[in-house]
């Protein structure tokens, strides 16, 4: 969902993902295939431009952006208490 | 080549073709319960098989991903495609979840069926037990029949839950 912050298609979302972890994760073109079916009938992700059938550029909702917020927040207290965590502790 | 049975032995078929590739035997299209092979050069290449109904105005996009991914488009026979790649690329499931939405829309057709085929074979079964004479027989024959059906529906119907609640247990 995060590469969907802007306009993006299929396979620019795969190549971002390649690149943004150095290329130790890469995903499948099944799985992310599934993963843009199921965002859009979540309704969290739309069509924003399916001129090139080969190509459709999708972008997230006013409702996926509601949902990645709360993601990130619910990540950002993870982190927070790891960090915490790893200061307080002994290893 | 015959298939062992894609709902019970699905990577045991992608190996064997494998191989057979490597001995310069290639996929060419699906065929009543197994493949057609055509021969040519001898290739390192691994094969995976995904499950959709792909609509009309979706194929474009579908073919284009898995291409991008390193993946070639082999053969398709309804809902089922075939693809193959260099060994080392990255599974066209990178994730269990969509794994197991796979397995679950393989589910569905597999199972519409084995309901079916077991309400003909309960139907005969009863008929059998409350006729008698010619009808009797009838009902006999035709019971037999079904079975011939109905068990291997019910064995593939069962072969994907295992392989999905395998792949349950993997993820959590």
């Amino acid at each position: 969902m995060a590469a969907l912050t802007e306009p993006r298609h299929g396979y620019a979302v795969m190549s971002l993902i390649e690149e943004k972890t150095k290329g130790t994760f890469i995903v499948g073109p099944a799985s992310l295939y599934t993963i843009i079916k199921k965002l859009i009938a979540e309704k969290l992700i739309q069509i924003h431009d399916d001129t090139d059938s080969r190509r459709k550029v999708y972008i997230l909702t006013r409702k996926g952006r509601d949902i990645l917020l709360q993601d990130i927040e619910r990540r950002k207290g993870m982190i927070y208490m790891a960090e915490q965590g790893l200061q307080r502790g002994h290893i | 080549m015959a298939s062992n049975g894609l709902a019970f032995f699905e990577e045991l078929d992608m190996k064997k073709l494998s191989k057979k590739a490597a001995k310069g035997w290639h996929l060419k299209r699906f065929r009543f319960a197994g493949y057609e092979l055509e021969k040519g050069e001898a290739e390192d290449v691994i094969y995976n098989i995904d499950y959709r109904t792909l609509p009309v105005d979706e194929k474009d996009e579908y073919f284009e991903l898995f291409a991008f991914g390193g993946w070639t488009h082999v053969c398709s026979s309804a809902d089922m495609h075939i693809f193959k790649a260099t060994p080392g690329t990255t599974p066209i499931y990178s994730d269990a979840e969509s794994a197991i939405d796979k397995l679950a829309r393989l589910a569905k057709p597999v199972n519409i069926v084995a309901s079916i085929m077991l309400a003909i074979s309960m139907i005969l079964w009863i008929w059998m037990s409350v006729s008698s004479g010619t009808l009797q027989h009838i009902a006999q024959q035709g019971f037999a029949c079904s079975l011939i059906i109905t068990v291997p529906a019910l064995m593939t119907s069962g072969g994907v839950y295992y392989h999905m609640w395998k792949s349950m247990r993997v993820n959590s």
